[in-house]
């Protein structure tokens, strides 16, 4: 039977060939989407790394012409009487470089031939535990680590792996602005956004009068309501002595950022939707009026023995043998990425949208060769042949 | 092997109702060699189709092999037709888009054979009929007579019992037909296949065993 419904297909070449193709492009058109939200969806799966709830972050506007002693007090005082509120679990000041900021900082050290491409991120000896950061080994840096021989510095798990691999890593002295002293692994630090794929990072500490800390990471204790803004723009008002700072919540901007992929990839899915249904209406049009011309020769097959079942089963095949050129045609194209690894994308995220594609098409098209080919078998044989 | 009781059969379209068979009462005993004949549209092919389980009758009862009919649609009816009835169709119904060989194949498919018998026993029923220098041809590059040949080999390929040929002469010349009508004779002597011919040909009528006269539905001799 097999080889008959080979013989089959094979002599309707022309006519198949059109359907071979339609699969073929849909194929594609749907891989590239599924690994597109594959891809998104696994690194959003991936932790954030930090705290977002309960949080505030406080862009500080600061008088140019103070000096390092003036930064030093002012920030001090901050800190302080920040940290006095009964809202606040505790404070750390970053950089202007902050969590969905959309601005990040890399640098790059060629040293001996020794290439390290990183991200760096500025902040001060609170920080871990005000933002909840989850070190995987040492420890985060405190004030007396900064007086140190080597300044200190923390890197996430992606450059330990990236540069590392198996070898220990505290206490390690890499080039970097100067030599400096790792101390210590974050597992996570998505602060780009949830959508990001992480890169190599190294958090650089700032000592409290630097002037690049401008920006105040404000914990607080779970369940504070929304007015406790209020109390804390008073504070930071009077301390500052300016009104042009901005307090916004890190998990509002968690979801602004984030939002920026949903909707785009939302769209892209939707438009993928109808794309297949597009083609599960033409395909279903084309099977249907094909397998209608074909009654007759329904009729007969029954007529010479043939079950309802047997019909149904051998037009189902036929159609699937022809998507099955198509698709594993497109699947050859797919597979190149992987093999060839021209995008920035881990190689599963491929196969698993190949997988999704294949399934999803093989679905569309049982289907749609299932019903017209049930309903066409189901005809008195006399009835079928009569029409011819 | 065939017994028909009091069998009508009724086709309704939107305008008008025909009675294409009106209380046919038939026997065919096994190894029969039986002809039919009367005018066009007097009810042969839908006699012959009735016989053949792929019609169903509007009223009355069908016997076959010694049993009754129930379920037109059963696997057990497939594998009835499959098995016993060999099927010539008036208008030859070949797939066009199969070759000479796999359309005579056809038959085989429903069964547990090889497809190494299958080949050979089409093979064989294309040398009876002549064509075995057609084999790989498709039914589109075939004559009329061709083409009914090729109908003809596929339905004694699987050796059935029951032969159910609608005018299997009715497109080729005296020779050919002689030579078809012979196959079919040799068959039935032979083999024993019970046989039920409709024809238009008295002097083939003349070469069975009986002759059944259709008029407008009726059996009238
Ligand atoms: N499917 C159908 N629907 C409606 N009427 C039909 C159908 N099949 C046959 N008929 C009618 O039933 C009658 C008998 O038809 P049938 O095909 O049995 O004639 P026939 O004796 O084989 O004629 P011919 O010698 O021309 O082949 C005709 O009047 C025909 O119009
Ligand atoms: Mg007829």
């Amino acid at each position: 039977m097999i080889k008959h419904i080979l013989t089959l297909v094979w002599n309707k070449k022309r006519t198949n060939m059109l359907m071979m193709l339609e699969i073929f492009l849909a194929f594609l058109i749907l891989f590239s989407v599924f690994t597109f939200a594959i891809n998104f969806l696994r690194m959003y799966q991936s932790p954030l790394g930090f705290a977002t709830r309960d949080a505030l972050l406080v862009q500080l506007m600061l008088d140019d012409g103070m000096d390092s002693v003036a930064h030093l007090e002012m920030r001090q005082q901050l800190r302080r009487e920040v940290e006095l509120l009964p809202a606040v679990q505790t404070t750390s000041f970053n950089s202007g470089v902050t969590m969905f900021s959309g601005s990040m900082w890399t640098t790059s050290n060629n040293d001996n031939g020794f290439l390290l491409e990183t991200c760096i991120y500025h902040a001060d000896e609170q920080f871990a535990a005000a933002a909840s950061l989850n070190l995987v080994e040492g420890r985060w840096p405190e004030v007396s680590d900064q007086n140190n021989k080597y300044a200190p510095v923390v890197i996430n798990r992606r450059l330990r792996e990236a540069y590392f691999g198996d070898k220990p890593v505290i206490d390690s002295i890499i080039m970097l602005d100067g030599e400096k002293k790792i101390m210590g692994v974050v597992d996570h630090f998505k602060y780009q956004g949830e959508f990001e794929t992480e890169r190599p990072l190294t958090f650089f500490f700032l000592p409290l009068h630097d002037e690049n800390l401008r920006t105040l990471y404000v914990r607080l204790k779970p369940n504070t309501p929304p007015e406790f803004e209020e109390e804390l723009n008073k504070t930071i008002a009077r301390v500052t002595r300016r009104r042009d700072f901005v307090i916004s919540s890190v998990d509002a901007d968690r979801v602004r950022q984030s939002r920026q992929v949903w909707v785009p990839m939302i769209t892209a899915l939707l438009i993928c939707g109808f794309l297949i249904l597009n083609v599960a209406l033409g395909l279903f049009g084309v099977l249907y009026y094909n397998i209608s011309k074909r009654r007759a020769e329904i009729g007969l097959r029954r007529a010479l023995g043939a079950t309802q079942g047997a019909i149904t089963r051998q037009f189902t095949a036929e159609v699937m043998v022809v998507a099955a050129a198509g698709m594993l045609l497109a699947i050859l194209i797919a597979v190149q990425f992987p093999l060839l690894a021209v995008f920035d994308v881990p190689a599963e995220n491929f196969y698993w949208s190949i997988l999704a594609t294949t399934i999803l098409i093989l679905l569309v098209v049982l289907i749609c060769a299932f019903s017209p080919s049930r309903q066409a078998a189901a005809v008195q044989p006399a009835v079928a042949l009569h029409e011819e | 092997m065939i017994k028909l009781e009091n069998i009508n059969k009724v086709y309704r379209t939107d305008t008008i109702e025909t009675l294409a068979l009106n209380t046919i009462n038939l026997a065919v005993a096994q190894g029969e060699f039986l002809s039919i004949m009367g005018p066009s549209g007097c009810g042969k092919s839908t006699l012959l189709n009735i016989m053949g389980l792929i019609d169903e009758p509007s009223g009355g009862r069908i016997e076959v092999a010694g049993q009754v009919v129930a379920n037109y649609n059963s696997k057990a009816t497939a594998r009835f037709r499959n098995q016993h009835l060999g099927f010539i169709f008036q208008s030859f119904h070949l797939i066009n888009d199969l070759s000479v060989i796999d359309n005579v194949e056809l038959p085989l498919l429903y069964r547990q054979v090889s497809g190494k018998e299958r080949r050979q026993l089409a093979q064989v029923a294309l040398e009876q009929v002549g064509l075995k220098n057609r084999m790989s041809h498709f039914p589109g590059q075939l004559s009329g007579g061709q083409k009914q040949r090729v109908a003809i080999a596929r339905s004694i390929v699987g050796r059935p019992n029951i032969i159910l040929a609608d005018e299997p002469t009715g497109n080729l010349d005296s020779v050919m037909g002689n030579e078809i009508m012979d196959i079919l004779l040799r068959l039935n002597a032979e083999d024993g296949a019970t046989i039920v011919m409709v024809t238009h040909d008295e002097s083939m009528a003349r070469r069975t065993h009986r002759l059944v006269r259709l008029f407008d539905g009726s059996q009238v001799q």
